[in-house]
């Protein structure tokens, strides 16, 4: 079993492809982070614009993701790119969410002390509403770990690599080893990622908790 | 590094025709109202009598629709607002705390933006600390969760004093706290204030606290001031039933129907005794030294009479005896209740009785100090 298990997992350069997988997410995952986290914040600077833009990102996130990648083929083919890019329009949605909500729903009783000691618009933002919301946007960075994982995984059909590589020769080769092995591998990261980010989130619902 | 203050003390606060709507509804209606440095100003009355509102205006956390809002005379739209509202210190019955902060961050958020050295801060942070009764070393590093409501009030009032602000605006600092808890921050808010010294508006609903510490308290009802005075002056002559209720005149007032003159008068062993032949400057070195606003005159022989300093500071020649400056006081007996005794001076005006057992002096009986005591 064990000697099994390793010699699918040499004879497919799972290693590598794990390292690979694993890069693909983190650039996907940042990106999201980024992109997220300042989309949440244009949207509290500009509210009005928040029910279009969240109800575009919804209508985004029932878009199903093998067929968001073939989409996405007319226009950056197929790979590493289109696989990054339909990864954060995934991800978009719940980091931009829980971060605009998480900057909206500080108690207004704090803001009012903010206010009344004499802190400036952007210091009540940098030094309260952005640690207060850091609970939250965790919160929502975790959802986008899950979803990255399994668009990643899909990626590899589409020639981006990773582990999903394997897992397509297994398909193909109807290696039910191969599928088993690695696939069994993709879920346990994904579950080692997202036990990892639930411990960072609960340390900051400790930390800046106040949910 | 560290903004000019736009005021160093406070003279005076005046708000004057000021106005403020929400909607339809006027929050606060065309109201007048001075407030002296030093004081401690109670702003009392139900909820949505306008009295947080009227307490945010000072601040500018709102602004209002009508009328003019100034410190020392300088109107306060004109101040910077930000420089304004580090001036003057803000706690109110949520407290507030940033949950995300220690004890040492909340307290000197505001040193650091304004870019105090570490060590300024520290030395603050423990200043205040123990000027609230809380051992810094102890405190210093909590996090809010970590500390009971108490607690929480105390560096919330620290907090607010960090800048050292010569005005401090306070919405029900102690509503959400037991009976108990209250009453005991209460007494070492009095002790706090004393040190202070600083002008305080203070917003409660609860007349026992107002009481307890306001030096002059306004009664706001919607919207509107209703009447502003001592507590002595509201509970004497209320402006209308509703004062007359909330003040609990009648309350205060079976309070005396059960006592006796006897029972709170100031017995005679503590009541300054002058001779008629005393001279003028004699009789004031001595109750001024005493803190005596009234003596008696006492020779023994005749009915007593009664000199107040203030008449005789008005008085002519310093070398005269005061006896010609004596007047002839109420008497009241011993056993009759102090209802009626203080019912009587008040509708005569001349606020001071002697407590007379036949010839025998017993004591004196003022007003004022009846107040004090059931108050």
């Amino acid at each position: 079993m064990i000697d099994d298990i390793q010699t699918v997992w040499i004879r497919y350069n799972l290693t590598e492809r794990t390292i690979e997988h694993l890069q693909i997410f983190t650039i996907a995952l940042l990106l999201a982070i980024a992109i997220g986290v300042a989309t949440g914040l244009f949207l509290y600077r500009r509210r009005r614009y928040s029910p279009p833009v969240f109800s575009t990102l919804n209508a985004v996130q029932t878009f199903p993701d093998i067929a968001l990648l073939i989409l996405l083929i007319p226009l950056a083919g197929i790979g590493t790119v289109p696989t990054i890019i339909a990864c954060v329009l995934y991800s978009i949605l719940p980091i931009a969410r829980n971060t605009y909500t998480g900057l909206i729903s500080v108690s207004p009783e704090l803001l009012e002390v903010g206010r009344a000691m004499g802190l400036v618009e952007g210091d009540i933002l940098m030094k309260i509403r952005f640690p207060l919301a850091f609970p939250m946007i965790a919160g929502g960075i975790r959802i986008a770990i899950v979803f990255t994982m399994g668009i990643v995984t899909l990626g590899g059909i589409f020639g981006a690599g990773g582990l999903g590589a394997p897992l397509q020769t297994g398909i193909n080769l109807i290696r039910p080893d191969i599928i088993f092995v690695a696939g069994i591998w993709v879920g346990l990261l994904a579950v080692i990622l997202d036990g990892i980010a639930g411990g960072i989130e609960a340390e900051l619902k400790r930390r800046f908790g106040s949910w | 590094m560290h903004a000019k203050r736009p005021f160093e003390r406070i003279d005076s606060i005046a708000l004057e025709g000021v106005t403020r709507r929400f909607g339809d509804t006027v929050a606060v209606d065309d109201v007048s109202l001075t407030i002296e440095g030093g004081e401690l100003l109670i702003l009392i009355g139900g909820s949505g009598s306008g009295k947080t509102t009227t307490l945010r205006m000072i601040n500018r956390l709102i602004d209002p629709d009508h009328g003019f809002i100034s410190i020392n005379g300088i109107d306060i739209t004109t101040i910077d607002e930000i420089i304004l509202r580090k001036n003057i210190g803000y706690v109110i019955q949520q407290i507030g705390l940033f949950p995300h902060m220690t004890v040492r961050e909340n307290i000197g958020l505001i040193p650091k933006i304004e870019g105090w050295s570490h060590e300024r801060i520290e030395e603050r942070v423990k200043e205040l600390l123990t000027l609230v009764h809380l051992p810094p070393e102890i405190f210093m590093d909590r996090y809010p969760k970590e500390l009971s409501g108490g607690q929480q009030q105390r560096i919330g009032l620290a907090r607010a004093l960090v800048m050292d602000p010569p005005l401090l605006l306070m919405d029900e600092p102690f509503g959400a706290l037991d009976p108990l808890l209250r009453r005991q921050l209460q007494d070492e808010f009095i002790g706090i204030k004393e040190d202070i010294g600083r002008t305080i508006v203070f917003v409660t609903h609860d007349i026992n606290e107002a009481f307890r510490l306001g030096d002059r308290i306004a009664i706001m009802h919607e919207g509107r001031i209703v009447q502003v005075g001592t507590a002595r002056d509201l509970i004497l002559s209320p402006a209308d039933p509703m004062v007359a209720g909330l003040v609990g005149s009648d309350h205060l007032y079976r309070h005396l129907e059960n006592l006796t003159v006897q029972d709170i008068m100031r017995p005679v062993s503590r009541v300054c005794l002058l001779q008629a032949t005393t001279s003028i400057s004699s009789a004031i070195a001595l109750m001024t030294d005493g803190d005596e606003e009234v003596a008696v005159i006492s020779d023994g022989s005749s009915l007593p009479g009664i000199v107040r300093v203030s008449d005789l500071l008005r008085a002519g020649q310093p070398s005269e005896m005061i006896g010609s400056y004596a007047r002839s006081p109420l008497i009241l007996t011993p056993d009759g209740t102090a209802l009626s005794a203080i019912s009587g001076m008040n509708g005569d005006g001349d606020a001071i009785a002697l407590v007379m057992n036949g010839e025998e002096l017993l004591g004196l009986f003022t007003p004022d100090e009846v107040l004090r005591r059931l108050v």
